[in-house]
């Protein structure tokens, strides 16, 4: 039905959804000036939080659009840290943007990669070859010691200057603004991907596959594009975090990441770029409060939190709050 | 203009700092999650140092401040020793369980002007990153050398080696067939395992089929170690007579009572063992007992955090409460004290800590708990893992 | 040849380890449809009571395991009442987003009640002997389990294929407004299916924890092989399950016998390899 819908709408739309995007822009970056000024003294979290957010909107591309169950998207994540962060300790690219374009590439084949053996099969079976895929990326990291450090991490990353200006310092601003411009670029890009002619096909094969074929397009190949695209996203959150914290560790090729990953997209809502966004915010924020609170504890209250959440908002926090409006803005006219 | 406003922060901290009562510790550890364990065990060093030696130094009170990551994470380890640095203005940051968490936080030092003080992290190389860490607990070469010559003074010539495969297990892997092959033995096979390894029983298939007279073993602490003590006894290599070679991470307080019988007669050499005869250890057992809550749950980190402590306190008693890393370091290079474990120094090269090793075997008391009786003594190791990397 | 048989017998008592402790996921995934990642956490409440009842309580092991079962039950069905209620036929995302909230409640509770310790359960004199099979000897415990998983097979099979109350579930869940318009309880139903599921975690949790140690981490640290094997047989499928169980244990365990540097990558290769052929898992229905 949606597809409908979406497929009905006439130019004369397209001005107003150029203004709801610039006013999505508009809206991170007020956020992250707030963070800013609010959190002077926070700006690793935040950065960090930023690289985390590009992780799951990219998550958010197979998960939410077309509907493919993965808890193993971190391995996109990692091949691009770790593509920016060998880049840098072994080859001497130590251009920030050099290092990112690396992490951007790398993230992208581990997408294809990834993309080929996830949609092999369907549901469950699906969620299970995704989990081999991250086992994998994590085993061969940890035997590929010499080129990643293997369990001990990969140290020895040092930035150049930003276009040779702007030093990487210890409180982080040059991170944090590289990271937020980082994070703008790629909503903008994202924006316009969903919302073109590719972008609503894979929204079509979510809801009715079956349906897309008979139209004559092709399902897997439309669905592997996307998950390339994806693996640039991941790529580039995962070079965003080896250049703010310079050191890259198996954590990012986990299990752990990619289930959190799930957790922080399934909360702020699926299928939505700002539900993404919320997500990750809102999980990594908690996280950050309680855990700081009670460090020893603290594992207990985010549960209890994701609970709250099924229990009283379904669809997630954005998605609820989005249905909400819809359901007035319905009943006003 | 930027430099300039950085150095004007940063002298403006220093300042505040200087004249503060308060003098912040930040202390990274494992207090979640599956090692939640060994950063409780941090915890109740750190309350039972101040416990015995209260919680100021000259006129300064000392606030500790605790972070958590519960698996090692080194980007985090470096966003949160950040956060500390930064925003609660610590001056000295400690713990680090995991060696990749303080590899990650050692680019920090010399621009935040902190020292680090690693109160278990054990590969070598950690010490060399910075001029401005100290290590107050062992290494895994310090800890698994000694047993080469106890395997080989027993009379086994032939060992195969089983390890974990990670940094730590590598490290142990090189240290026991550096010190066997120096010795005059020979390891016959070197075996890494995966780190999830739930049924142990094919390694102890092919330690039996490498027909060596013993195994070297490592793990980190936790339930592998009990499954592969278990397989261990239940394939029937402790019947045929193979002899069992650890470092002590195997048989650790906490993991005895689980343990129990399977361990019984165990031979690892380690730095400290809870059961240590010596009235500082006496005094600091009942204070950190007291801190953990449950005195089974008491095991080395514990050790390694207390005595972390202690060169904290010194360090702050040389620097009067200002902010100056290197003056604070300098202050405890060489420092020797008596620590529950035995007499320990900081080794002002490496400023990693030398101490004895103990050779010990599990051994069962009176009231029915296990423990682990120290046996002999080899004094003032330092670590060879140093020099070996050269 | 002599290898051979002793890997065989290795690899046939860990598969019947993870069968027994898999195959009450097996029954809320295939059967109920819910994706419950706290398969796990309930599997460590019945190691946790069983502990306790066997080693602080000394009471007797069989009667311990029975305490576990029961009990682990009689905590989950307020569980099940205030929360799983809310999730069935919830898209599997929200599933997954609840359950992992339950595990770490459950997770975050256990530490603080039991501590972080290592926790076992005393097994009677008989179980912990070793015993000779010619070739080579292996645990009582061992035998004992393999016994286990063949009998709740067998059980499980007979319930769910042969009693009034197995053409119910297998009704309601192939279609659950049609059951209940032939006077089918389905909200009966679906709660004693999630008992049995919960009271089989925990048996199998008290049975496996020979190789499984309890400790609050359990829950998650396991979720994975418990998912794995599961999916690999096709959901809700017992002969599924113990050939998926039995496969992988073979290939884990000859994994980690013939090159046990490269044991992690050896299973999950293996895994991709079985989806790949099977991608419905090995005994799954068409949709």
């Amino acid at each position: 039905m949606a597809l409908l819908t979406t497929s009905l709408s006439t130019t004369g739309d397209r001005r107003a959804r150029l203004t709801r995007d610039a006013i999505g822009v508009l809206v991170i970056a007020a956020f992250a000036l707030v963070g800013y000024f609010l959190f002077p003294n926070n700006l690793a979290l935040l950065t960090r939080i930023t690289a985390i957010a590009l992780l799951v909107l990219s998550l958010d591309l197979v998960t939410g659009y077309c509907g493919v169950a993965t808890l193993g998207h971190a391995a996109l994540f990692g091949a691009g840290a770790y593509g920016a962060g060998i880049a840098a300790a072994h080859f001497g690219i130590t251009d920030p943007i050099a290092m990112l374009a690396v992490g951007i590439v790398s993230g992208a084949i581990a997408g294809l990669i990834s993309g080929v053996v996830v949609l092999r099969a369907h549901g469950l079976p699906q969620l299970v070859l995704s989990i081999a895929i991250i086992h994998l990326a994590h085993e061969a990291a940890n035997k590929a010691s010499g080129w990643t450090g293997g369990s001990d991490g990969l140290a020895g990353i040092m930035p150049d200057a930003v276009f040779g200006l702007w030093q990487f310092d210890l409180w982080g601003r040059t991170a944090y603004v590289f990271g937020i411009v980082l994070l703008i670029v790629a909503f903008v890009i994202l924006r316009q991907i969903v919302r073109s002619p590719f972008g609503m096909l894979c929204r079509g094969i979510r809801q009715d596959p079956v349906r897309v074929r008979a139209m004559g397009a092709s399902v897997h190949g439309t669905l592997i594009k996307m998950y390339a695209i994806s693996g640039a996203v991941a790529g580039a959150g995962g070079a965003l975090n080896a250049i703010s914290t310079q050191v890259v560790g198996l954590d990012s090729l986990s299990f752990t990441l990619s289930a959190e990953a799930l957790v922080m997209l399934v909360l702020g809502g699926t299928g939505s770029l700002y539900g993404a966004l919320i997500g990750t915010i809102t999980f990594m924020w908690f996280e950050d409060v309680v855990s700081a609170a009670n460090p020893f504890h603290w594992l207990t209250i985010v549960g209890a939190l994701l609970i709250a959440v099924v229990l009283f908002a379904p669809k997630g926090l954005y998605g609820s709050v989005a249905a909400y409006f819809e359901r007035r803005g319905r009943k006003g006219r | 203009m930027k430099k300039f406003a950085i150095a004007a922060l940063a002298a403006a901290l220093m300042g505040g700092v200087a004249q503060a009562d308060t003098i912040k510790v930040g202390v990274v550890g494992p207090f979640s999650g599956p090692f939640a364990l060994q950063g409780k065990n941090f915890k109740a060093g750190i309350d039972a140092y101040m416990a015995l030696n209260g919680s100021t130094v000259g006129d300064d009170t000392i606030e500790i401040i605790y972070r958590d990551i519960p698996t090692a994470d080194p980007a985090q380890s470096k966003a949160l020793s950040q956060e500390l640095v930064v925003k609660e203005g610590v001056q000295y940051l400690a713990g680090f369980y995991f060696t990749p968490d303080a590899m990650a936080a050692t680019p920090l030092l010399e621009q935040a002007n902190v020292p680090m003080v690693v109160m278990n992290a054990a590969t070598s190389a950690i010490v060399t990153k910075s001029p401005f860490v100290v290590r107050t607990s062992f290494t895994t070469w310090q800890t698994s050398t000694p047993i080469a010559k106890v395997a080989f003074d027993g009379g086994t010539k032939k060992v195969i080696s089983v390890v974990s495969d990670y940094g730590p297990g590598v490290d142990a892997e090189a240290a026991f067939k550096a010190g066997f092959e120096k010795a005059g033995g020979a390891v016959v096979e070197a075996i890494r395992m995966p780190l999830q390894t739930n049924d142990f029983s094919p390694i102890m298939q092919r330690i039996k089929d490498s027909g060596a007279e013993g195994v070297f073993a490592f793990l980190p602490s936790g339930p592998t170690t009990l499954g592969f003590v278990k397989a261990f006894n239940e394939n029937g290599l402790k019947d045929a007579g193979i002899k069992f070679f650890a470092p002590g991470d195997l048989t650790q307080e906490s993991d005895l009572p689980a343990l129990g019988e399977a361990a019984l007669g165990l031979q690892t050499t380690f730095h400290y063992a809870v059961s240590h005869d010596s009235a500082e250890n006496k005094k600091f057992v009942e204070a950190a007992a007291k801190a953990i809550g449950n005195p089974a749950e008491l095991s080395f980190p514990a050790v390694g955090a207390y005595d972390g402590m202690h060169v904290i306190y010194k360090m702050i008693e040389a620097t009067g409460g200002e902010q100056d890393a290197a003056k604070a370091v300098d202050a405890v290079k060489g420092l020797s004290w008596e620590s529950p474990r035995g007499p320990v120094t900081i080794d002002p090269e490496s400023r990693h800590i030398t101490q004895n090793i103990y050779l010990r075997e599990v051994a069962k008391a009176e009231d029915g708990t296990y423990y682990n009786k120290e046996i002999q003594t080899f004094e003032k190791q330092g670590d060879p893992g140093l020099a070996a990397a050269k | 040849m002599q290898t051979v048989f002793s890997i065989g017998v290795d690899a046939l008592a860990y598969g019947m380890v993870l069968f027994v402790i898999s195959i009450g996921l097996s029954v809320t995934m295939g059967l109920m449809r819910v994706v419950n990642l706290a398969h796990g956490a309930f599997a460590m409440i019945g190691g946790y009571i069983a502990s306790y009842a066997a080693r602080d309580l000394g009471l007797a092991y069989a009667f311990a395991v029975l305490i576990a079962v029961v009990g682990t039950i009689l905590i989950a069905i307020p569980i099940e009442r205030l929360l799983y209620r809310r999730i069935y036929g919830q898209p599997e995302l929200t599933q997954v987003l609840m359950t992992i909230g339950i595990t770490f409640c459950i997770i975050g509770i256990a530490n603080y009640i039991f501590g972080p310790t290592l926790k076992t359960i005393p097994t009677p004199e008989t179980l912990r002997q070793s015993v000779s099979l010619g070739f080579r000897t292996v645990s009582a415990h061992r035998l004992f389990v393999i016994a286990c998983g063949l009998a709740v097979a067998l059980g499980l099979w007979y319930f769910i294929e042969r009693t009034a109350f197995g053409v119910k579930l297998r009704a309601a869940v192939d279609n659950a407004a049609m059951a209940a318009a032939l006077g089918v309880k389905t909200q009966v139903v679906y709660a004693v299916s999630f008992a049995v599921a919960v009271g089989l975690a925990a048996f199998g949790g008290v049975v496996g924890a020979e190789l499984l140690p309890i400790e609050p981490y359990y829950a998650l640290r396991y979720m994975v092989t418990f998912l794995v094997v599961v999916s690999v047989g096709g959901a809700g499928s017992i002969p599924g399950a113990l050939a998926a169980c039995l496969l992988l244990g073979a290939i884990d365990t000859a994994g980690r016998y013939l090159m046990p540097e490269f044991g992690e990558f050896f299973f999950y290769l293996a895994v991709i390899a079985i989806v790949w052929i099977f991608p419905r898992g090995l005994a799954g229905r068409a949709k």
